[in-house]
Order: C-alpha cells, then sequence, then structure tokens
C-alpha cells in the first residue's frame, strides 16, 4: 500500500463529498409526488463519503508505509500513448475516423516497440478501414467519414 | 417448462446461434489472454454488439445481445485454465487455484488431460448450475414480486454490503468506492422530480454519466494502462499438450470433485459478493481436506484441476440467479452485464419472467447450447487457442484503446465521452493499482437510481418517517442481514483472524 497516494486520495475524495452536500444544497427541495425531495439521496451520501474518507485517514495514519519493490515504470510509453488518444478523441470528428484511427494505431505500435514498420501499416489499415466498411457501410451506423477535402 | 421449450425456440434461431457461437468464442479469448479478464472482457463488447444489433427490434437486439455477452462471462471461465496450466500464469483470478496443479500436471507431460477434465469439469458444471437456476427463477422471482419498495431498498442495501465486504484488502476502500459511484449515478435529471442536479449546464451531462463509458473505462482502459506501463512480458515456454483424450482412470479420479465442486461453486455464486474466484478457492481447499492423499496437491492431482474448474464454471451460473430473478448483481461481471439489459431498456428483476420471458428464458437457453459449444471449442481446438497466447501486446493494447473508443462513440456519438472514457480509464488504473476496488464502484453506479427511486417511494408512503425500514419485517431482515455481513468480518479481523477476500470479481 502507498501512503502518499492513500492520503491524496482520501483528500480528493474527502472534498469531492464536501463538494456534493453543499451543491445538493442548492437543489430545489420540494418536488411533487415525492415528499422526499431530491436533494436528500446525494446530501446523505456526500455525508458518508465524507465520514469513510475521515476513517481512511485515520487508518493511513497507523498502518506502517512499506516500500515494496519498484518495478521500472514505462511512464513515456504511457504518455504517449495517451496524449495520442487525446488527440485521437479531438481529430476524430474534423478529418475522419479512418484516418485518425490508422495514425493512432501506428503510433500505438511503434511506441510499444519500434520496428516491422509494414506489419504495423497492414494491421492499422486493416483494423481502421475494416471497422469502418463493417459499421458504416453494411450495419448503416455513423462515423466521421472522409474530411471534406478528401472526398 | 414450457417457458424454456419457448425459450429454446429463441436460442435456436439462426442468428441467435451465432451470437453465442461468437460470445463463448470471444469469451475463450478473453479467459486466454493475461491481462483481459472477464469484467472487462465484456465491458468492452456491450458497444460493439449494441453496433452489430441495431437493426434489429428492441426486444430482440436486447435477447441477441445478453446471448453474446453471457457468453463471453462463461467462455472466460472456460478458457481461463488454459493459460494456468500451459504456463502457470491464470488468464484471469478465478483460475488462480488451477495453475497450482495444472501445471504440475503440465510439467510432467499431462496438459492434455488436464485441459480435457477443466474441460469436463466445465461443462458438467455449467449444466448443473443451469438447471438449479430453471428450477429456482419462478419460485424466487415470485417471492420478490411480493416486495414493496421498502423491502427492494433493504434488499440492494444487502446487496452493496455482501459486495464492499468481500472486495479487496480495505473494507473502507471498498465502502468509499461503492459511495462514490452511487454519488456519480445521482448527476444527471432526478428521475422522479426532473430536477437537474450537478449537471452545471454541461448538456452532456443531463442524461448522467454514461454507464458503458464508464464501465469500459474503468474496466477495458484501466487493465490496457497497467499492463502498458508495466509491461508484461512471460518470457516461459509453452508447455506441450500432448495427448487430449484422458484416460479412463482420470476421468473416474475426476468425477467426485467435478460434482462436489460445481454444487459447492454454484452455492457461493448465488451468494452476493462471493465470486467465481472465492468459488475455486473453497472447492480446492475442501478437495485437499477430504481427499485421501492430500499430499499430492500441488505435485499435479488431477482433482486439483477439475475441482476448481468446475466451482468456477458454476459460480457464473449461480451469479446469473440472483441477477434474474432479483435484479440485483452480485459482482462486478453480473454488474456490467445488467447495465447491458438496463440500456436495452430490459430491466432485470422479478418482472423480467413476466414481461420479456423470450429475453429471460432465451439466455438461460442459449446458455445450455454455449455450453455444448464450448465443451467442442475446448477440447479439440485447445491448441489453436493456445496460439493465442502468443499474441504479442505490442499489437494487442493499442487495438484495445481503438476498439474502446470506437464502441464508445459508435453508441454515444460525441467527443465528450471519448475524453470521459480516458479520463475513467486513467482513474480506473490509479484506483486499481493502490487496492481500491472497482467492482463496488460500477455495482453502485447501477444500482444507484433503483435505490434513489425505491428508497424515496418507501418514504413517500411513509410521510418521510425512516422508520419504516425497520417496521416492515422482510425489510428489516434484510438490514440486520446487512449488517452481520459488514460486521462479521469486522469481528473476526479485530481478532486477528485473517478473512479471505475477493481480489477480483
Amino acid at each position: 500500500m502507498n501512503k502518499t497516494f492513500d492520503r491524496i486520495a482520501t483528500l480528493t475524495f474527502l472534498a469531492i463529498g464536501v463538494l456534493f452536500m453543499i451543491e445538493s444544497l442548492r437543489i430545489s427541495k420540494s418536488a411533487y409526488g415525492s415528499v422526499v425531495g431530491p436533494n436528500v439521496f446525494p446530501f446523505l451520501l456526500g455525508l458518508i463519503l465524507v465520514l469513510l474518507s475521515v476513517k481512511l485517514l485515520f487508518e493511513t495514519m497507523r498502518y506502517p508505509s512499506t516500500h515494496g519493490e519498484k518495478q521500472r515504470m514505462q511512464y513515456k510509453k504511457f504518455w504517449t500513448i495517451f496524449i495520442t488518444a487525446i488527440f485521437y478523441a479531438i481529430l476524430l470528428e474534423p478529418i475522419g475516423y479512418v484516418i485518425t484511427t490508422f495514425l493512432f494505431l501506428i503510433i500505438g505500435f511503434q511506441t510499444m516497440e519500434k520496428g516491422s514498420i509494414w506489419k504495423s501499416i497492414i494491421i492499422a489499415a486493416c483494423f481502421s478501414l475494416g471497422v469502418y466498411g463493417l459499421y458504416v457501410k453494411m450495419l448503416q451506423g455513423t462515423l466521421p467519414s472522409w474530411p471534406i477535402w478528401l472526398r | 417448462m414450457t417457458f424454456l421449450l419457448d425459450g429454446f425456440q429463441t436460442a435456436l434461431q439462426l442468428h441467435n446461434l451465432f451470437f453465442a457461437f461468437l460470445g463463448v468464442l470471444i469469451g475463450t479469448a478473453v479467459g486466454v489472454l493475461p491481462g483481459i479478464g472477464p469484467m472487462s472482457g465484456v465491458a468492452l463488447l456491450i458497444p460493439v454488439t449494441a453496433s452489430m444489433t441495431s437493426g434489429f427490434e428492441p426486444a430482440q437486439a436486447a435477447t441477441s445481445s445478453i446471448i453474446l455477452l453471457a457468453g463471453v462471462y462463461y467462455g472466460a471461465m472456460y478458457g481461463g485454465s488454459t493459460t494456468s496450466i500451459l504456463l502457470n500464469t491464470p488468464g484471469e483470478s478465478s483460475s488462480v487455484v488451477t495453475a497450482l496443479d495444472g501445471y504440475q500436471m503440465a510439467k510432467q507431460g499431462r496438459a492434455g488431460s488436464a485441459l480435457a477434465i477443466a474441460a469436463i469439469g466445465s461443462f458438467a458444471a455449467g449444466i448443473v448450475s443451469l438447471i438449479a437456476l430453471v428450477l429456482l427463477a419462478e419460485p424466487l422471482s415470485n417471492v420478490a414480486l411480493k416486495f414493496g419498495p421498502a423491502e427492494y431498498f433493504s434488499l440492494m442495501i444487502l446487496g452493496l454490503a455482501a459486495v464492499s465486504g468481500l472486495a479487496g484488502n480495505s473494507m473502507t476502500k471498498a465502502w468509499m468506492m461503492t459511495v462514490f459511484g452511487l454519488l456519480l449515478s445521482t448527476i444527471g435529471l432526478d428521475s422522479v422530480s426532473g430536477v437537474a442536479r450537478f449537471t452545471y449546464n454541461i448538456s452532456f451531462l443531463y442524461g448522467g454519466l454514461e454507464f458503458l463509458t464508464v464501465a469500459v473505462g474503468l474496466f477495458a482502459l484501466g487493465e490496457v494502462f497497467k499492463a502498458i506501463l508495466y509491461n508484461e512480458q512471460n518470457n516461459d515456454g509453452i508447455a506441450k499438450i500432448g495427448r487430449i483424450i484422458p484416460s479412463r482412470e482420470e476421468l473416474k479420479e475426476s468425477a467426485g470433485p467435478i460434482a462436489r465442486g460445481s454444487l459447492l461453486g454454484f452455492l457461493v455464486g448465488i451468494l452476493p459478493g462471493a465470486g467465481a474466484t472465492l468459488a475455486s478457492f473453497f472447492s480446492y481447499m475442501l478437495e485437499k481436506k477430504i481427499s485421501k492423499h492430500p499430499e499430492k496437491f500441488g505435485k499435479g492431482t488431477i482433482a486439483g484441476v477439475a475441482a476448481p474448474e468446475s466451482a468456477n464454471n458454476a459460480a457464473s451460473g449461480g451469479a446469473m440467479i440472483p441477477l434474474l430473478t432479483l435484479g440485483i448483481p452480485g459482482s462486478g461481471t453480473t454488474a456490467i452485464l445488467m447495465g447491458a439489459l438496463m440500456m436495452y431498456n430490459v430491466q432485470p428483476g422479478p418482472l423480467l419472467f413476466d414481461e420479456h420471458p423470450d429475453v429471460a428464458w432465451g439466455l438461460i437457453a442459449s446458455m445450455f447450447i454455449g455450453n455444448i459449444m464450448l465443451l467442442i471449442l475446448n477440447m479439440p481446438l485447445v491448441k489453436i487457442f493456445a496460439k493465442i497466447i502468443e499474441t504479442p501486446p505490442k499489437y494487442l493494447l493499442p487495438l484495445i484503446i481503438a476498439i474502446s473508443i470506437f464502441g464508445v462513440y459508435a453508441v454515444q456519438v460525441t467527443t465528450f465521452d471519448i475524453f470521459l472514457l480516458l479520463g475513467f480509464g486513467v482513474l480506473g488504473y490509479l484506483l486499481a493499482a493502490h487496492d481500491f476496488p472497482l467492482a463496488p464502484l460500477v455495482l453502485g453506479l447501477v444500482l444507484g437510481p433503483m435505490i434513489e427511486n425505491n428508497m424515496r417511494r418507501a418514504l413517500t408512503a411513509s410521510n418521510g418517517d425512516f422508520l419504516v425500514f425497520i417496521e416492515k419485517p422482510i425489510s428489516f431482515v434484510l438490514l440486520i442481514a446487512a449488517i452481520l455481513w459488514i460486521a462479521i468480518p469486522f469481528l473476526m479481523k479485530l481478532k486477528g483472524k485473517s478473512v479471505i477476500v475477493n481480489e477480483d470479481m
């Protein structure tokens, strides 16, 4: 168990609980057809979350901080793929499904492990075109199609 | 009985057979691949099935989708044994115990028999639990029909207590996750009064957080992110499979363990909170206790494979009972199945058998057929499935991200949900890596609106008097059971005894 993370998480959940409590006070209290207004349930839950967070905070004081074997984490790989995924989401609608998916997969494959670029291109092309063809052409679903300047 | 026959008629329709086959096929693959458990597998496939069935009528679409998704669920239980035996790396947590004896058998060159017995045991257990499901479904849902809002509220509290009490190492953390899930479920328009809550005029939030986005993010993406960060690789060679047909002696030796494992697994499966993992654990310990040669366990005895594999399959069948008859999912995976059903406007629970008999009985009948398919898939074709293990993560992980994004976008058609998906992916990784269990969160998210509605209906009937939950006898008993469920492990911990917990459901 990681003490620092537990503390940060606890404080975050404490804040979330308080936030829900305060915000639920702003919801209108009366509701037609129900004695108990829409504010009661979230308020109670917020309160319980606050109490539980305090309990966990005390628990984190008690247990000894353990330092397990630190594994080497691949932060660089993770961030590259994660940020690529965010760009994927942003660009999905402007430039279409096939191009963004193809690019995301190429970058993803190459970040995981460099090399065999042709195999990456073939798999990425098969997936992006295959999904688009199956879903849009056969099942008549909607996906952002090609960008205007390509049509 | 006529209902079951009708169910077979539904399940034997060509497209449903295809869906069942696809489900068990993907399920086996999910079970074989380390890193993707049944939970992330089912979550990942909800949007895919939703888009596949988009041309169907609503009720038909629900039946076909749930047939496929349930197929993934029990198919994964079969597939999980394959990697345990061949690689000593369990494909999912319910097969951890199988590795103890299974890998030893593989080392002795008996991998084929171990795999075969695992498949036969899983099949027998699947059938046993299904027969029990058929027998218990009607009476149980009749009891549940008599429940009022107060009883329902207490029943759902019991469900939450059971899952939170058994999930993860820290009960406080499990409860925090449950409450957090319940809180997330209050975002959006209040279904009783129509008041917007916690939406801050963001139009995407009026419908509430989409269950699908949260589930795929937490489980599928969370797992992928973890795999990328730790770059797990197994370099152990795969054991040779050898002869597949088990000898008559081995069959005789494993008949008892299979029967006991099936029954025990089924009973454990019905209990909310205790899932397939605990079932396989218990049955292994039971076999070791009653065996004439307990020293053989851990050194490659066939009973050590047969019992846990039967138990985890029977448990996955047993877990369907509270889901279908009471509408209370007992584990993370069944919570996801329930969320999938609710996406199609099919509400699991006592009314399911009256309102949607084709969905309920079609699903049950398809599980019979699916189990037969799995037996065929897992006996002669096990060598092909063993090849899946060699899929390089280099290609697998980015593809899973791409499938998640496609699935969420196909159903929601907004980029907002993709960002939400990525956010929950990071959250899922962070929480799971620090012992915050995810199953209670999903359970809270699914049950939240129902708990709130029943609570408010009960309170409206009693004019806001909270004592109504104690005054009704059934509700009182259920609440006491919920309290005991939390209190007993707590007291045992105080006495210094270790409590077995479910690491992953």
